[in-house]
């Protein structure tokens, strides 16, 4: 795919997004924004309140404080909703029966737009030839497009999408993941939530990350990971505690990845190997990680948090 | 608010449970153009006759509403459950962020095909029962009169039904609990109360949906076949009508403001 540069999106501007469902706090004073002409990643692990923020955005859930607009504006309050923002939200949201075009059509309509669309659309995501088949026996993949298809018949500025990836094959997530970046290099806002780490590495430009409902980290890739770009040792001993007293000690940056392992950064094995031996921490594996998003990621969503030198956004 | 409707009206015809609804207008309708014949009293010697007074020609006119009054109502609970059903509330939302506007354009779209349904029954009448009726030695022109007291009664009683059965399907959620609840209510549980109130209170319980939508219909299939119809004074067509106006809205409002504004989680 070619990449044109022209500038057509809109910002998300997300700010003291609040959300409580009964005594949970599913979201907790989120503020971020998503520029355009970027793909950006929305990570967190499962009950981090990714769908429920993207779910305010779409107007589904009502929050308690803080806004979630596009473009400035409130999604119900856009005049052409489709046509500014396309969602791909859960794949298994139609209706058995309904043949692919007719659920095109019956998409197209409801946003005011030009019905042949739903074969331009069809076309797009690799499903022009089962337009006639009954949605109920298309599989979880076909699903998957057939929503990124609904998500484009208004030829949208911003496009959310929430677990796109799912369900779809390796050849799949390899399109998906060019598609995305062909849509942002035409300058719409693209948002993306996943848990599929390693491939949000190679597809965002930029990240939101969040836990427990909180923003941990945003930026550009290259700033989240500035602090740790250096290679990585996981070192994975009940003494976790007082190894990371001696790394401190020792000024070696750290990340606390969950009870008994440490992800110790910019140091070799030679290096860490006779700090161990000296204070004789008792060791149960040490490999040699490099520095990832996947333990970013983890780092950032454990709860346990980062050594004093590794704080990174 | 016309693009709502536009593709509202596109969901429902790729629906099969509103083609079956509809379709089974038809034979209900034939079916209950038999019971009439065959029950209007024939000349001896004859298993059917033309209808002779004036209740039976209304009643042949109006044969549709006997399958009407149960069926109108499940076409309005399958409209809105199936949303539900197959989790299609969610796109539905985000293609028309405005709640309302749903709920209106599902309005429209079921009292559209209620009409359908009963212009379907009309049909059958036309094409079925008047030139039997005719064959059998009554006056085609004897029935068609009574059109203006029974096709409006009819037409409105029809939609208003299917309006209180997309209100109540706002409050139910669930396609099938919706649909046993509307037969059960209309063939089990009104009757039930419709008898009670009789014999304890000796109180005619007329406001009821059934009962409501027979006096706006006409009182089509009042009396018809039992002759022990407990309930002995029917309100006035628009009483009924208001009332089923009521049936519908109120539901309506009521599953609007505490479920259709809920968060879609």
């Amino acid at each position: 795919m070619s990449a044109p540069s022209t500038s057509r999106g809109l910002p998300i501007e997300i700010s003291g997004l609040t959300k409580h469902f009964g005594s949970v706090l599913a979201v907790d004073h989120l503020d971020f924004v998503v520029e355009p002409g970027r793909v950006t990643g929305f990570l967190g692990p499962n009950g981090s309140g990714k769908t429920t923020t993207l779910r305010m955005l779409l107007g589904l859930v009502t929050p308690n404080a803080g806004r979630a607009t596009v473009g400035g504006q409130l999604y119900r309050d856009l005049p052409d909703p489709t046509g500014t923002v396309g969602a791909v939200l859960e794949a298994t949201s139609f209706h058995p029966a309904r043949r692919a075009r007719t659920h095109l059509r019956m998409v197209a309509r409801a946003g005011g737009h030009d019905e042949a669309r739903a074969d331009v659309v069809l076309d797009l995501v690799g499903l022009a030839a089962d337009a006639k088949r009954k949605v109920g026996g298309f599989s979880m993949g076909m699903r998957q497009r057939l929503e990124l298809a609904s998500a484009l018949i208004g030829d949208p500025d911003v496009l959310i999408l929430d677990e796109p990836s799912n369900g779809l094959d390796p050849q799949g997530i390899a399109w998906l993941r060019d598609f995305m970046r062909y849509l942002a290099s035409e300058g719409r806002t693209i948002l993306v939530s996943s848990h599929l780490l390693a491939e949000m590495a190679q597809t965002i430009d930029n990240a939101v990350i969040v836990s427990h409902g909180q923003l941990k980290a945003q930026g550009t890739l290259e700033s989240i990971t500035a602090g740790v770009t250096q290679a990585s040792m996981h070192a994975r001993t009940p003494e976790a505690d007082r190894l990371c007293a001696v790394l401190t000690e020792a000024g070696i940056r750290f990340r606390r990845l969950s009870v008994d392992l440490v992800a110790v950064d910019g140091t070799t094995p030679e290096q860490l190997g006779p700090l161990l031996a000296t204070n004789q921490i008792i060791l149960y594996e040490l490999t040699n990680e490099g520095s990832d998003l996947e333990s970013i990621f983890l780092s950032l969503t454990s709860g346990l948090g980062f050594g004093e030198m590794g704080q990174p956004a | 608010m016309i693009n709502a409707v536009r593709a509202e009206m596109l969901k429902l015809r790729s629906m099969p449970g509103i083609w079956v609804c509809f379709g089974l207008t038809f034979p209900l309708t034939a079916l209950f153009i038999w019971a009439i014949f065959a029950a209007s009293g024939g000349t001896p010697g004859h298993t059917y006759d033309f209808v002779h007074t004036l209740n039976e020609r209304r009643q042949l006119l109006g044969a549709g509403y006997n399958g009407i009054m149960f069926l109108a109502p499940i076409l309005g609970v399958i409209c809105i459950t199936s949303e539900y059903r197959h989790k299609t509330i969610t796109s539905t939302l985000v293609l028309v962020p405005r709640r309302s506007r749903v709920l209106r354009a599902k309005v429209v779209v079921t009292a559209w095909w209620c009409l359908l349904m009963a212009l379907l029954s009309l049909v059958v009448v036309a094409v079925g029962a008047l030139p039997w009726n005719a064959a059998l030695g009554g006056v085609t022109s004897q029935v068609t009169d009574q059109a203006g007291a029974v096709v409006p009664g009819l037409v409105a009683a029809s939609i208003l039904l299917g309006l209180f059965g997309l209100g109540f399907g706002t409050l139910v959620k669930n396609q099938v609990a919706g649909i046993l609840l509307t037969i059960g209510g209309t063939f089990i549980l009104e009757p039930i109360l419709v008898a009670l109130a009789r014999a304890i209170f000796n109180y005619d319980l007329n406001w009821l949906p059934t009962a409501a939508a027979q006096a706006l219909a006409g009182s089509l299939s009042r009396g018809f076949g039992s002759g022990h119809d407990p309930i002995t004074h029917l309100l006035s067509w628009w009483q009924g009508g208001l009332i089923m106006l009521a049936w519908g809205l109120v539901p309506l409002g009521f599953g609007y403001f505490t479920t259709v504004r809920r968060d879609i989680t």
